[in-house]
This record gives C-alpha cells, sequence and structure tokens, in this order.
C-alpha cells in the first residue's frame, strides 16, 4: 500500500513537473511580457508544486513495517 | 531569441521526457538506481531547468523588443529614430551609445545594487496596468522620480567628451554638482530633449542602418 501511494505522487509529481516544463518551453518561443508573466506565474508555480510533491512523497514514506519514517520535530 | 534559447529548450525538453517517464513508469522507483533516477529527474534536473529558464527570461525582459511589445510604448519606439541630433534618446540609440537590443533598459533602470529587481518590480506594475488597468496617453507617461544623473554618469563619468566638453564648464563646479546631482544633465537648455511623444508628428525619422 505504502509502496502504491509513494508510487502514486511520484507519478503526480512527473505529470505536474512535465506541464510545468512545456509552458516553460512554450514561453521560450515568443518575447513578451504576457510569455514573461505565464512562465512567472503559471510554468514556476507547477514545476515547484511537482517537485515539492516528490519531496513530501519521500518524508511521509512509510516503511514496509508500518513503522513511520522518523521527521524531523 | 538568443543563442542560448534552442539550448535551453533542448536541455527542457530531455527533462520533459524523463519527468513524463517517471509518471508512466513510477515503478522504476522500487528499486536503487530508480531511486536516484527520480530524484534526479524530479528534483535535481527541474530546480536547473527552472534556474536557467529564470535567467533567460530576466535577460529577455531587459530588451527593447520586450519594453516596445506594448502598445502604449510605440511612440516611445518611434522616437528613437527621430532625425534630430538634439534628441538624447536618439541620439544614444542611433549611435550605438546604448545597446540598441537593450536600449531602453540600459538608461532606465538604476544602476544601485537592487536596481534591476526595481525595474522588473515597476515592469510587473506595467503589465498589470496594460490589460487590467487605464492605460494613460504616451504624453500623459511620466517617470515615477525625476531622472538621476547617476544613470547618466554611469557611462560618461570619467570620459573625455564629457570631462572636456565646454559646455560643462560654464560654471566652476558644473561637474560637480552634476556628480552630486544637484544639477540634472536633463535641465533645461541642456539635455533637455528627451521623449517628447506629444510632438512627433511633424519630424523626420532615421531609416536605420543599412
Amino acid at each position: 500500500m505504502a509502496g502504491n501511494s509513494i508510487e502514486r505522487r511520484i507519478r503526480w509529481s512527473g505529470l505536474i513537473i512535465a506541464l510545468g516544463l512545456i509552458i516553460q518551453t512554450g514561453t521560450l518561443f515568443w518575447t513578451h511580457p504576457l510569455s514573461f508573466m505565464a512562465f512567472l506565474l503559471i510554468g514556476c508555480p507547477l514545476v515547484a508544486a511537482g517537485l515539492l510533491l516528490y519531496l513530501y512523497s519521500l518524508v511521509s514514506h512509510q516503511h514496509p513495517s508500518g513503522a513511520e519514517s522518523e521527521a524531523p520535530r | 531569441m538568443n543563442n542560448s534559447t534552442p539550448i535551453l529548450i533542448f536541455f527542457t525538453s530531455i527533462v520533459i521526457v524523463l519527468a513524463v517517464l517517471m509518471a508512466v513508469r513510477a515503478e522504476l522507483t522500487r528499486g536503487r538506481g530508480g531511486k536516484i533516477l527520480a530524484f534526479v529527474t524530479l528534483a535535481i534536473l527541474p530546480s536547473l531547468t527552472v534556474w536557467t529558464g529564470v535567467h533567460e527570461q530576466l535577460e529577455r525582459s531587459t530588451s527593447t523588443k520586450f519594453c516596445l511589445s506594448c502598445h502604449v510604448m510605440h511612440d516611445f519606439g518611434q522616437s528613437l529614430s527621430l532625425d534630430d541630433k538634439a534628441y538624447i534618446p536618439a541620439v544614444h540609440y542611433q549611435n550605438n551609445f546604448v545597446p540598441r537590443d537593450h536600449a531602453c533598459f540600459t538608461c532606465h533602470t538604476d544602476y544601485t545594487m537592487f536596481g534591476d529587481y526595481r525595474a522588473k518590480w515597476r515592469g510587473l506594475h506595467h503589465v498589470w496596468v496594460e490589460y487590467f488597468g487605464k492605460i494613460p496617453q504616451p504624453a500623459d507617461i511620466k517617470l515615477y522620480t525625476p531622472y538621476n544623473n547617476r544613470e547618466c554618469l554611469h557611462c560618461h563619468a570619467g570620459a573625455r567628451k564629457y570631462e572636456e566638453a565646454s559646455s560643462h564648464h560654464k560654471n566652476p563646479d558644473m561637474l560637480a554638482q552634476a556628480a552630486s546631482n544637484k544639477l540634472s544633465c536633463l535641465t533645461a537648455d541642456c539635455h533637455d530633449s528627451v521623449h517628447d511623444v506629444a510632438n512627433l508628428k511633424d519630424n523626420t525619422f532615421w531609416k536605420g542602418p543599412n
């Protein structure tokens, strides 16, 4: 179950990062303030969200024995 | 699009492919190699890509094309081609005293520690006004603060042509006053012909380099 959970988050993480990077690539073809805004307000947050989701999937991962991994207090 | 853009697009495309691979084959992360690949693909490479993307976008936002892409800036862009040696922006632009690709930014950024960022912040405000605010007439657009000589002296200070010009020695302490910003370079009867966009129609224009 834990394995499925982490893999599900990694899947979402990969998709969100890919989407953010596709938007970033699109903005590179157009030198315009709107392109800059799309990069800053859509592309960057999506990549950041995907990256954070991936990192969260790592720290929230439970060992197969069921014991929670140690988290910083 | 500058020289580094195709490289950035290629690099970003590879990261996209890897991210999609992680999305469709998440079970790869069960092995040690897959875990390392996931960390590189979903943490390190996207961070690097965004970092280079930010750099690229900031560089583009200093370009003349970028500044003039807003309709309200059209007349200011046209004033760069005025065929009149008294017009300071036109003389700078046409004689390559400023890089033509970055003409607006070169004169309108603050040459201070956070000047570039302040200019970017103002730029975001301009974009907001362009799409959601009330756009002023070009002739009504004014600087936020009086033009600081610091921006002129960033290039001209120490230059022989500037230091030895007879017009800069009308008073004995004229250069000192200019350096301390007590006497504006743009003061009346000095270099007061800047973007006079309200009176562009009656002028002739430089056709550009051959």
